[in-house]
């Protein structure tokens, strides 16, 4: 079945995740969430992609929030079904086994945001607007923002985002930590395939067993992290030295 | 500025104004009993939609250190601290600690329970007990560590050192840097701002970030997906994303 709302493409080693909605801004409606959903199953199956770059490149946005008229008439229990939807792709993209690459084009809001922070490295352009509009709209976010922004940002930035509502700056967001790397709009996005290619060329496993790792950290103890760490790492380098 | 410990003034956009100025003679004691007063009453006040917690002219909270405690006073002060902080931050209302000139010991500890920290270029930052073999015992210590991470402060509180604004802000113990003297000025027209939102928003969101920050990332997806969704029987949603579909402001009840 074609997409309506992405393109995929893989090019060396790295597979393209291309947000389209074919308007003005992509926002994230149930349809683009499905979309995704299979998107990421593909590009998990396909063993020519060994690394994921999801973007609205070259849009005005990458994603600016989720569908206000989709969701104004919302019961609770279309809210509840709703949150669970958008979370279990949020969980899909963590639970990728490939490096996933956040590069934000521009506008990024609200879902859009939560998207980013479920990736895992954040590449913005200088036109970067990021944040979350929720109580303009008299709502939370339902997708982990409220436990990853302030894990990423800390609480008080986050606290900050989420009281103003206000889109922040590419500036703003480096100084946070929200976005790892920042580049003016003519060089953005050939380094973000330069970064993609060059992770992609490294060994898939060794990857993986990194983005585990490195994602329980968050959720273990010191003690357990370090026992699953060196049960990991006796696995993967035992099997990478005997193939040298 | 009244010599009194605290005193609240409100202005017409629902913005109250505690200045916490104190006198360095007076006892922690004296200070966190006015405080704990002054936060309930805040609380139950409808017309106040927000607050600002600052000091006046050189400091923030300036207070005395006890002198010798025994420890079991020393025990119930502390816990008698904690629960204050704890109400502050549960007050259900936004807030920010503003800063100019000095906000050690006690004064960093309000602060650290307030939503987030903005300062102006004059303000320091530390916790100077040990020199006297005294540590935090508000929440000081644990609230520090989630906010600029366990080595910096291990440096603060092993030192004892002030650090100035500039490097407050660099390792986001502050969120936001202002010219000496327009920090309060600045932070009432930030929070008049926020008190546009939807209050209930607000509420059910800080709730959710301070619920959900010590626990894994499951559990706290499920308590904010339930909080989502009850945000969703709300007159504040309809009137939010209704004002949004017809390009105006909105009108928020906080309900």
């Amino acid at each position: 079945m074609p997409y309506k709302k992405l393109r995929i493409e893989i090019t060396n080693r790295v597979g393209y995740i291309l947000l389209d909605a074919g308007s003005r801004f992509n926002k994230l409606s149930i349809t683009t969430i499905r979309e995704l959903k299979r998107a990421f199953a593909q590009l998990e199956g396909d063993e020519s992609a060994y690394a994921v770059v999801l973007s609205g490149y070259p849009g005005e946005s990458f994603a600016a929030g989720a569908d206000i008229g989709q969701m104004v008439n919302f019961s609770p229990g279309d809210a509840f079904h709703f949150a669970e939807f958008g979370q279990s792709l949020f969980d899909q993209i963590e639970s990728c086994s490939k490096p996933v690459i956040c590069a934000l084009n521009g506008i990024t809001m609200g879902g859009g945001c939560d998207l980013a922070m479920s990736c895992d490295i954040r590449i913005a352009t200088e036109g970067l607007r990021i944040g979350h509009s929720g109580a303009k709209l008299g709502i939370i976010t339902g997708f982990c923002g409220t436990h990853k922004l302030p894990h990423i940002v800390g609480k008080n930035f986050a606290r900050e985002i989420f009281m103003t509502s206000e889109p922040y700056s590419s500036a703003d967001a480096l100084r946070m930590g929200l976005v790892d790397r920042v580049y003016a709009d003519d060089v953005f996005w050939p380094e973000v395939v330069q970064l993609a290619e060059r992770i992609a060329s490294h060994p898939l496993n060794a990857l993986s067993a990194a983005k585990r790792l490195i994602n329980a950290a968050e959720d273990t103890d010191l003690r357990s992290g370090c026992l699953l760490e060196r049960e990991t790492a006796t696995h993967i380098n035992s099997l990478h030295i005997s193939l040298h | 500025m009244p010599e009194r410990v605290g005193y609240i003034h409100t202005t017409l956009n629902g913005v109250a104004v505690l200045t916490l100025s104190g006198k360095r003679t007076a006892s922690s004691r004296d200070l966190l009993e006015h405080l704990h007063r002054q936060i309930a009453t805040l609380a139950r006040t409808e017309e106040v939609k927000g607050i600002l917690l600052t000091g006046s002219g050189d400091g923030f909270c300036h207070c005395s250190p006890e002198s010798a405690l025994s420890p079991q006073t020393a025990s119930k002060l502390s816990g008698f601290g904690q629960k204050t902080m704890f109400d502050l931050e549960k007050i259900g209302k936004p807030t920010i600690a503003v800063i100019e000139g000095e906000c050690a010991g006690l004064g960093l500890e309000v602060a650290l329970a307030c939503d987030f920290i903005v300062a102006s270029a004059s303000a320091r930052f530390g916790f100077p007990g040990i020199a006297t073999g005294r540590i935090p015992f508000c929440g000081g210590s644990q609230r520090l560590v989630r906010l600029v991470g366990k080595s910096k402060t291990k440096e603060l509180i092993y030192s004892g050192d002030l650090i100035d604004a500039e490097e407050a802000y660099r390792i986001a113990l502050i969120n936001r840097l202002y010219p000496v003297g327009e920090a309060l000025t600045n932070a009432e027209k930030l929070l008049e701002h926020i008190c546009t939102r939807s209050a209930n928003a607000i509420r059910i969101g800080g709730e959710v970030v301070n619920a959900g920050y010590d626990i894994d990332l499951q559990t706290a997806c499920m308590l904010e997906r339930d909080a989502f969704a009850l945000c969703f029987s709300s007159f504040d949603q309809r009137e939010g994303m209704q004002a949004f579909l017809d390009k105006r402001a909105p009108e928020f009840k906080g309900e």
